[in-house]
C-alpha cells in the first residue's frame, strides 16, 4: 500500500492528494526559504482524524506538517523533511459563540475573515494584530502569539483552553475543557492553564512542532460604541516612545499603532504604484495612531475624559505633538485606517505584497526605548547591503501600558529576483545577530533566526529538546523548524 | 456562651507563666505567617527594613524567630528535648522586644510572648538557665541591689545640690539601676524636669532593683520576692504615683509585677507612669514650657517596653473549649497601649528642632537588642540590633537619635562609637531639660 | 536524624558553617506543623517531618551547587521560601536538607517598563511598598502580603485586584530556575539577555513547566529569579494610619476608594460583577463572604462567634454584599465616570450603597490572610478556581453541599457558598472554597473530605485549576486531559530521574491515602501496584 492508500483508510479519499500541482503549492510560501516537498496532503475533518494520522505518522516515523491557513509568511509550513501536509482546511467550524461569557470556539481552519463577519453581526469582536491576511487561521495567529493592536487590557492574549494532539496520537485538552465529558461540563473552557502544568505554553510559538491544536477558545470583546480616530505627525522616534510612556500607563486607547511613512503609505494606497510614491514623500516619518472609544455605558464621557487627559498632556508636556483627528493633508484618512484596524486585509493581494510582491519581515520584542537604538542598527546594516532606506517599512506596537513593544522591520522585495531575495536574507540575518546583540528579543524565531537565537540561549534550547523528546520521540512533527 | 455550643471537652487553662502547659495552645497554633518576624504589612516600608525580629534577623534560621521557636517550644513541653547550648541559645538571644506577641495578634489570638517568657522560666526550673551572665548580674542583684554589683549606698550619688527631692510627696522617682550609676544624666534631667515643673517628688529611701533582668531571664521566684518588697516598699512611702524614666523599670513596674503576683496593674495600688507620660502632660497644661531652641535634626526610637510592650496587665484564668474560645471573655493585650503619642508631642512642643522618623517605627520599631539582659550575654547580637537601627538613623539624616530608656541608650552610644558617627544618642530627658 | 557527613561537609562549603545546620533544635523549628496552612491533617502528621538539614543560600550559584550535591550524595531537598504553604512545602522524607530561601532577597525595579524581579525571599508587602512609591500595584494573592512573591506566582495567587488583569501567571516575565539536576534554565528574555523584561518563550514557553503542583511546591526545581507585570496605579499616596489590630492604608478618595452594595439577591451579585466587568471599569470587585465581614468587625474569637452565631442559612442566604474599589488610573475624571457607570449598574438590579470607610484594611498593600485561622484554628482553601462565571456560580454551593456532610468537624458556615469574584474583567469567574476546623477534633473526616472533592469535581465536570495538591494524581489524572498526570510524570521523570527534588511530590497525596488507615475507604480508583517513583 502507498502512504496515499494508507492515508485514505483514514480519511475519506477525497481529503487526500498526492498530484504534483496539489503539493507543490505547499512547499513554498511568501517567506525567504527555500521550497521543500511534501509528499502528500491529507484534509482531516475531525481531531479524531487528525490523531489517527498522527498516529500513523508515528509508527512510520514519517514527518507530519500541520497546516492551517492558505497564506504563509515565515517558512513554518514549508516541509523541511517531506512528508504529510495536515491540512485543517475542513476544520473550519464556528463551533460555539457564547457571548454571555465573551468567548468563542473556534477550529483550526476558521480564519479571520469567516470569524470577524460571524461576530459583527452580534457587535462583538476579538482583539487583532495589525491587518490579518483573511485567510489567515486565528487560532494559528494566536498560537503564534501575534501582537495586538489593542492596548488596553492588562490581560493581553485571548487564548483560552484548547484541544491539542499530542505527537503520539493522543487527544488532549488544555486548560478547563480537560474536564471529562467537555464541552457537556460546568465547565466552559475559559481557562487556558493545566491541568497541572501549563500545556497550553508548550505549543505556543511552536510552529507546528510540539502538536496540532484543533479548536482553542478566545476571548471576544464588546464592539465599542463610540469611536475617535487621532493622529499625530511625529518625526522623532525617541519623542513618540515619549508620548507612549506618558499616555499609555494612563490606559489611554484601544488601538494604538506607530507606522513610519512606508508601511503607512503601503497600507492606504489604492492606486499603485503612483498613489504609493505620493503618499510615501508626503506622509510623517511617523505616524501615531490611537483610537479612543466609548463602551457600551456611558460612551461620550468616556470619550470625553480620555481626550481632556490628553489634551492636558499635549498642553503642558508635548507641546510639539498634535493629536487631530485627521491627518493634515490627507483627507478620509480617519475612516478608511478605523475600518482597516477592525477587520482583516479586505483586499487580493496582501498589503505587505502590494508594492513589490513580497516582503521579509524581520520582527522581535523590544523595550519601546530602545527602538531608536534598533532603528538606527537597522538602517546602517540596510545601507551598508544597498537596500534603500526610503523603502524601509517600520512598524512599532506598542504592548501593555508601553511596558514593552513589537518592533517589526519591512524589507520589500520582488519575489521573482533571486539576488534581490539573497541580499534581503543576508541583511535580515545581519541585523538579527547586531539587534539580539543589543538587546532584542526573539521570540517567534522562523527560519534563520532559529539558529541565530537558539545558539545563544543554549540552556533554552537544551531544555526545549528535552521536553519536545517525551511529546514526539521520534521527531515527527514538522523536524527542522525552530532547534529540533 | 460562646464555647458551650457543642460538647467539647474543656480544658482549665490560665495565663500563668510558671506553668509552660498553659501555653501549648498557643504554641500549637502557630500559622507560621511570620507576622511575628516582619514589619506589619500595611506599614511595610519597601524593600529595606523588612523586619522587625532582632533575633530573626540576626540569625536567618526560622528557629530564630516565633515561628521557629513555638515549635521548639513544644517539643520542650513535650520533654523531648535536653536543654542543650543550642537550645538555650535559641531561648535567651532574644531581647523579648514584644514584636512577635504584637505581630501574632494582629489577627490572631495566640500568647506569643507569654509564651517565650514561660520557656526561660522552665529552663530555670529544670535548672539549665539562664546563661552564665545573667546569674552573674543575679549574684550582683542578691549582694547589693543593683545589676552592676556596684556599692548599694552610691544608688543616690545622682541627686545633686540642683535638684529638689521632697521628704514625702504625692510622685514618687524610681531611678532604677541604669540612672543611677552608669546614666546619672538621665536621673538628673528628670528630677530638673520635675522641679521645672512644681511637682514635688520623692525617692525610695531604700531603692532596690526592680529585677528586670531577673523576671526577663526566667528567675521568677527571685523576681517575685523582688516585687513584693518594691511594691511594700512603695506603698509604705504614701506614694499615688511612680514615676519612672527607665522604659524597662517601667514596664517591670506596670506589666511584670502585677503578672507575677497574679493581679491587675489597677490593683498595684498606685499609678505607673513613665517620664513621657508626665512630661506630655505637663507641657499640655503648661506647667512645662519648653522655650529654649533646641537646634537638632532628630530621630526618635521607640523603645520596647514603653512601645509594644507596655499594655497594662489583666490577668486570666478559665476554660478553654469549642474551636479554643475562652471563658470569661479576655480582652487580649495586642500592644495598642504603647506610648506613641506622648513622646512625640513632647518633641513637637520643643522649637527648633527637626523631628524625623525611621522607617520603622512605633509598634514597628526595631528593638535595639540591648535590654533584657540580653546584652550582657549576647553582646553581638545587641551590637548587630543596634547598628540595624543606626542604618536607619542614616537613611534618614539624622543628627541625634533619642530614646526613654538607658538600654537604648548606652547600647546606641557603643555602636556610635564603635563605627566613628558623629550621630548623638540622648534620652528625651536630656533633650527636654535642653528646652527649658 | 541528620543526612550524610560528606554531603553536610560539602554543602557547608558552600555557604559557610553559619548558614548551614543539622542541629535537631534548629532542625525542629522547621516542623510544618502542628499549626499552619493545612496543618493539623493527617497529610501533615502522616507525611511531613523535620528536615535533616537547613542550608541557606545567598545566591543562584550557592543553589546549583547545593542541587549537584544532593545530586551527587542522593541528598532528598526540598526548596522553602517562607513555609507558609503549609505540610506541602516542608520535609517529607528522612534526612532531608530543607532549602531556605530567605536570605535570597534581591530585588530590582524597571519603573518605565512596568516590571520588578524579586529571588524567592522578598515577600508582596516589601515589593507593594516599592511600588506604590512609583506610582505601581502588583496583585498581592490572598495567601496574604507575607508570602513569597515568587512562590504565589508560579503557585496562583488572587485577589479582587484580578479584575483587570486575571491570571497571575500570565504575570510572569523572566525565570530563572534551577532544575533539579543542577543546570539553570533561564526563561523569557533572560534566556538571551541580562533583562527580564520579557517572559515568552523563544518559540514554544517553557514557563509552562513551571505551573501546576509540579512547579510551585518546588518538585520540578527550584525558581531563583522571577520578574513581574507591574501596573500603573495612580499618582496619590495611600497613607498607612492605624494601630494594630486596626491599621489600614488612608484612600485619597479622589483616586481611590472602595464602595459596598448591598444588593437584593445572588443573582443580582453576579450580574453586578458581570456587569462591571462588561463595562470595563474598577480596580477591583469582589463578593464579601458573611464570615470574613464578622472577622473585621469583631476583634478576637469570642466576640467572633458571637457575631457568627446570629447568622443561620437565611441570613446567609440575603446577605449580598458586592464590594468595588474604584482606581482613577486616567484622572479624577475617570473615577467620575467609572463611579456613574457603577451606581448605573447597581440600580438597575435595585441594590443600594452601603457606607464605606475611606481605608484599604486589605488587599491593596496587606491581603489579610492571618484572620482565617482566627475561628477555629485550622484552615485550607480546598479549592480555587478560575473558569467561568457560571461556573464560579454554582460551584461554591456544591461545595456546600458536600461540606454539610462533614459538618463538624467543620465550622457551621449556615451553607455559605464561599469567596467569588471576577477576573478578566468578566471573562472568568473565581470561585474559592474555604474549610475552617478545630484541630484538637477527629480530623479524619477533613482527610476523607479532600479526596471527596475530588471526585466531587470529577463527577459535576468542575474544572479545578490548581490541582490542588491534596487530589491524588491517579484519582484525577485519568479524568483530565485526560491523563494529564502521564504528561506530568514523564516530565519529572526526565528532569528528575532519581526524584530528590521534594519527594514523594508530586505523588504524595497518592502515598498518603495509601498510608492512612482512614482513607483507605475511600480510595476507588486504580493506582499501580507500584506508584512509578524511587522509594527513599
Amino acid at each position: 500500500m502507498s502512504i496515499k492508500d494508507e492515508l485514505e483508510q483514514i480519511v475519506e479519499k477525497k481529503n487526500v492528494r498526492d498530484a504534483a500541482e496539489d503539493l507543490v503549492r505547499y512547499s513554498r510560501d511568501l517567506s525567504l526559504n527555500p521550497p521543500g516537498m511534501p509528499e502528500v496532503i491529507v484534509r482531516p475533518e475531525t481531531s479524531q482524524q487528525v490523531a489517527a494520522v498522527v498516529r500513523w505518522a508515528g509508527t512510520n516515523n514519517v514527518p507530519v506538517v500541520p497546516v492551517s491557513s492558505s497564506t504563509h509568511f515565515h517558512g513554518c509550513t514549508i516541509p523541511k523533511q517531506g512528508g504529510v501536509i495536515l491540512d485543517m482546511v475542513n476544520m473550519n467550524r464556528i463551533l460555539e459563540i457564547d457571548e454571555y461569557n465573551r468567548k468563542v470556539c473556534i477550529e483550526a481552519g476558521v480564519t479571520w475573515r469567516q470569524l470577524t463577519e460571524e461576530l459583527d453581526k452580534r457587535d462583538m469582536r476579538v482583539i487583532m494584530p495589525l491587518l490579518p491576511h483573511p485567510e489567515r487561521s486565528v487560532l494559528t495567529d494566536w498560537l503564534e502569539r501575534e501582537v495586538p493592536t489593542n492596548t488596553v487590557y492588562d490581560y493581553g492574549e485571548p487564548m483560552q483552553s484548547l484541544e491539542v494532539v499530542w505527537p503520539t496520537g493522543e487527544i488532549f485538552r488544555a486548560g478547563s475543557a480537560s474536564v471529562n465529558g467537555y464541552p457537556d461540563s460546568k465547565s466552559k473552557g475559559t481557562n487556558p492553564s493545566g491541568p497541572g502544568l501549563d500545556f497550553y505554553r508548550f505549543v505556543q510559538g511552536a510552529q507546528g512542532t510540539m502538536g496540532v491544536v484543533t479548536w482553542t477558545n478566545l476571548k471576544i470583546e464588546s464592539k465599542p460604541k463610540i469611536d475617535n480616530i487621532l493622529f499625530a505627525a511625529i518625526d522623532d522616534l525617541g519623542r513618540a516612545q515619549d508620548f507612549l510612556y506618558r499616555i499609555l500607563p494612563r490606559r489611554i486607547g484601544q488601538e494604538v499603532v506607530l507606522l513610519n511613512n512606508v508601511d503607512l503609505a503601503t497600507i492606504l494606497t489604492d492606486k499603485w504604484p503612483d498613489d504609493f510614491e505620493k503618499l510615501r514623500a508626503a506622509l510623517p516619518a511617523w505616524t501615531l495612531i490611537i483610537v479612543i472609544s466609548g463602551l457600551l455605558r456611558r460612551p461620550e464621557e468616556k470619550v470625553a475624559y480620555e481626550m481632556e487627559f490628553l489634551g492636558e498632556v499635549m498642553r503642558n508636556e508635548f507641546k510639539d505633538i498634535a493629536l487631530t483627528d485627521n491627518l493634515p493633508g490627507f483627507p478620509g484618512i480617519g475612516k478608511k485606517l478605523l475600518s482597516l484596524l477592525r477587520k482583516p486585509w479586505p483586499k487580493e493581494v496582501y498589503w505587505k505584497n502590494q508594492w513589490k510582491g513580497a516582503a521579509h519581515s524581520l520582527f522581535f520584542i523590544a523595550k519601546p526605548s530602545a527602538t531608536p537604538l534598533y532603528k538606527s542598527i537597522v538602517e546602517e546594516i540596510a545601507a551598508a547591503y544597498g537596500y534603500a532606506l526610503e523603502g524601509l517599512g517600520m512598524y512599532i506596537q506598542p504592548i501593555e501600558h508601553n511596558r514593552a513593544c513589537h518592533m517589526e522591520f519591512n524589507f520589500f522585495y520582488d519575489p521573482e529576483c533571486a539576488s534581490e531575495k539573497a541580499l534581503i536574507k543576508s541583511l535580515s540575518c545581519e541585523a538579527a545577530k547586531e539587534l539580539l546583540n543589543s538587546g532584542a528579543f526573539f521570540t517567534r524565531p522562523y527560519g534563520d533566526l532559529a539558529a541565530i537565537n537558539y545558539e545563544r540561549a543554549g540552556g533554552y534550547a537544551s531544555a526545549l529538546k528535552r521536553i519536545k523528546k517525551l511529546f514526539d520521540p521520534n521527531n515527527i512533527m514538522n523536524p527542522g523548524n525552530l532547534c529540533f | 456562651m460562646a464555647n458551650d455550643r457543642y460538647d467539647t471537652p474543656k480544658k482549665k487553662v490560665s495565663f500563668e507563666v510558671r506553668d509552660l502547659n498553659n501555653f501549648v495552645y498557643d504554641m500549637s497554633r502557630c500559622i507560621k505567617c511570620k507576622g511575628c518576624y516582619w514589619v506589619e504589612h500595611t506599614y511595610m516600608p519597601g524593600i529595606k527594613y523588612t523586619t522587625r525580629c532582632p533575633s530573626g534577623t540576626w540569625n536567618e534560621f526560622d528557629s530564630y524567630q516565633a515561628a521557629g521557636k513555638v515549635r521548639i517550644g513544644l517539643a520542650v513541653a513535650e520533654g523531648k528535648f535536653d536543654w542543650t547550648p543550642k537550645l538555650l541559645e535559641v531561648i535567651y538571644a532574644d531581647p523579648l522586644c514584644g514584636a512577635c506577641d504584637v505581630g501574632c495578634k494582629r489577627n490572631l489570638d495566640l500568647e506569643i510572648g507569654l509564651s517565650l517568657e514561660a520557656l526561660r522560666i522552665k529552663a530555670v526550673k529544670d535548672g539549665a538557665g539562664p546563661m552564665p551572665a545573667h546569674k552573674k548580674i543575679a549574684r550582683n542583684i542578691a549582694d547589693t541591689h543593683n545589676r552592676f554589683g556596684a556599692a548599694h549606698d552610691s544608688r543616690k550619688k545622682w541627686i545633686d545640690k540642683g535638684i529638689g527631692v521632697a521628704e514625702k510627696a504625692d510622685v514618687l522617682y524610681f531611678g532604677g539601676c541604669s540612672a543611677s550609676y552608669t546614666n546619672n544624666e538621665i536621673a538628673q534631667a528628670t528630677g530638673k524636669v520635675l522641679n521645672a515643673s512644681g511637682t514635688p517628688f520623692m525617692v525610695m529611701k531604700d531603692e532596690w532593683c526592680c529585677g528586670n533582668v531577673l523576671y526577663s531571664v526566667g528567675m521568677i521566684d527571685e523576681a517575685t520576692e523582688i516585687a513584693k518588697r518594691n511594691i511594700e516598699a512603695v506603698k509604705a512611702s504614701g506614694a499615688k504615683t511612680l514615676l519612672t524614666s527607665c522604659a524597662e523599670c517601667y514596664r517591670m513596674w506596670k506589666v511584670d509585677y502585677p503578672k507575677m503576683l497574679d493581679i491587675a496593674t489597677a490593683d498595684l495600688g498606685f499609678d505607673v507612669i513613665h517620664l513621657l507620660e508626665f512630661a506630655d502632660d505637663a507641657i499640655r497644661n503648661g506647667s512645662v514650657k519648653p522655650v529654649r531652641n533646641v537646634d537638632l535634626r532628630l530621630t526618635y526610637h521607640d523603645a520596647c517596653s514603653v512601645s509594644r510592650l507596655c499594655d497594662a496587665w489583666r490577668p486570666w484564668k478559665g476554660e478553654r473549649g469549642w474551636m479554643g474560645t475562652i471563658e470569661p471573655r479576655y480582652k487580649r493585650r495586642r500592644g495598642a497601649e504603647g506610648l506613641y503619642g506622648q513622646p512625640r508631642n513632647i518633641l513637637g512642643a520643643i522649637p527648633g528642632l527637626t523631628v524625623v522618623e525611621m522607617p520603622r517605627i512605633r509598634e514597628n520599631a526595631f528593638c535595639c537588642g540591648a535590654g533584657r539582659g540580653t546584652k550582657e550575654a549576647f553582646p553581638d547580637l545587641a551590637r548587630f540590633s543596634a547598628n540595624q537601627r543606626l542604618e536607619e538613623v542614616r537613611e534618614v539624616g539624622a543628627e541625634a537619635l533619642v530614646s526613654a530608656c538607658p538600654f537604648c541608650k548606652n547600647n546606641f552610644s557603643q555602636a556610635v562609637e564603635a563605627h566613628g558617627e558623629e550621630v548623638k544618642v540622648m534620652d528625651i530627658a536630656e533633650v527636654i531639660l535642653a528646652s527649658l | 536524624m541528620a543526612i550524610r557527613k560528606e554531603a553536610y561537609k560539602a554543602l557547608e562549603s558552600v555557604v559557610g558553617s553559619e548558614f548551614i545546620t543539622d542541629d535537631p533544635i534548629l532542625c525542629e523549628g522547621y516542623r510544618s506543623g502542628p499549626g499552619g496552612y493545612e496543618s493539623a491533617t493527617g497529610y501533615e502528621r502522616v507525611m511531613t517531618m523535620p528536615p535533616g538539614a537547613v542550608i541557606l543560600p545567598r545566591t543562584t550559584e550557592d543553589v546549583q551547587k547545593i542541587v549537584k550535591i544532593c545530586n551527587r550524595y542522593k541528598v532528598a531537598y526540598v526548596p522553602y521560601s517562607t513555609g507558609f504553604y503549609g505540610p506541602r512545602s516542608h520535609c517529607h522524607v528522612k534526612n532531608e536538607l530543607l532549602i531556605d530561601m530567605k536570605r535570597m532577597r534581591d530585588f530590582e525595579l524597571d519603573d518605565k517598563h512596568w516590571y520588578a524581579a524579586v529571588q524567592p525571599g522578598v515577600t508582596y508587602s516589601p515589593l507593594q511598598a516599592e511600588c506604590l512609591k512609583r506610582g505601581g500595584y502588583v496583585v498581592v494573592g490572598g495567601g496574604g502580603a507575607q508570602v513569597s512573591v515568587v512562590a504565589n506566582m508560579i503557585c496562583d495567587g488572587w485577589s479582587p485586584l484580578s479584575l483587570r488583569i486575571g491570571f497571575p501567571h500570565r504575570r510572569i516575565l523572566g525565570v530563572e530556575v534551577v532544575l533539579p539536576d543542577g543546570e539553570i534554565l533561564r526563561m523569557g528574555s533572560l534566556a538571551v539577555h541580562d533583562d527580564a523584561f520579557w517572559g515568552e518563550g523563544i518559540g514554544p514557553d517553557l514557563r509552562g513547566m513551571l505551573r501546576g503542583y509540579t512547579g510551585v511546591l518546588g518538585c520540578l526545581g527550584i525558581v531563583t529569579k522571577l520578574a513581574l507585570k507591574i501596573l500603573p496605579f495612580q499618582p496619590e499616596e495611600l497613607k498607612p494610619t492605624g494601630i494594630s489590630p486596626n491599621t489600614g492604608l488612608a484612600l485619597p478618595v479622589n483616586r481611590v476608594k472602595w464602595l459596598n452594595f448591598q444588593v437584593p439577591s445572588k443573582e443580582a451579585e453576579t450580574q453586578v460583577m458581570y456587569e462591571i466587568g462588561k463595562a470595563e471599569i474598577a480596580g477591583a470587585v469582589t463578593k464579601v463572604p458573611l464570615f470574613w465581614r464578622a472577622i473585621a468587625k469583631t476583634e478576637g474569637k469570642e466576640e467572633f462567634w458571637d457575631e457568627w452565631g446570629k447568622e443561620s442559612e437565611e441570613t446567609i442566604k440575603n446577605f449580598h454584599i458586592v464590594r468595588v474599589l474604584l482606581i482613577g488610573f486616567t484622572s479624577e475624571a475617570q473615577m467620575r465616570y467609572d463611579e456613574a457607570v457603577l451606581n448605573d449598574i447597581v440600580k438597575e438590579v435595585g441594590g443600594v450603597q452601603r457606607p464605606t470607610k475611606p481605608i484599604d484594611q486589605s488587599w491593596i498593600k496587606n491581603a489579610d490572610s492571618a484572620g482565617m485561622w482566627l475561628m477555629c484554628g485550622a484552615y485550607v482553601s480546598v479549592d480555587y478556581i478560575i473558569e467561568s462565571i457560571p461556573h464560579a456560580d454554582t460551584h461554591g454551593p456544591t461545595y456546600a453541599k458536600l461540606k454539610a456532610r462533614y459538618t463538624p468537624p467543620f465550622m457551621p458556615d449556615y451553607g455559605d457558598p464561599g469567596w467569588t469574584m471576577v477576573c478578566e474583567a468578566g471573562h472568568q469567574g473565581y470561585s474559592e472554597y474555604l474549610v475552617y476546623w478545630d484541630p484538637d477534633e477527629d480530623t479524619n473526616p477533613v482527610d476523607q473530605f479532600y479526596v471527596e472533592t475530588s471526585k466531587m469535581n470529577i463527577k459535576d465536570r468542575y474544572y479545578t485549576s490548581l490541582l490542588g495538591s491534596h487530589q491524588p494524581l491517579y484519582l484525577t489524572g485519568p479524568k483530565y486531559g485526560p491523563n494529564y498526570h502521564e504528561w506530568l510524570l514523564k516530565i519529572k521523570g526526565e528532569f528528575d530521574p532519581a526524584w530528590i527534588c521534594h519527594p514523594p511530590v508530586p505523588l504524595a497525596h497518592d502515598e498518603f491515602v495509601e498510608r492512612a488507615e482512614w482513607m483507605k475507604s475511600t480510595k476507588d480508583w486504580e493506582t499501580p501496584d507500584e506508584l512509578p517513583m524511587p522509594k527513599w
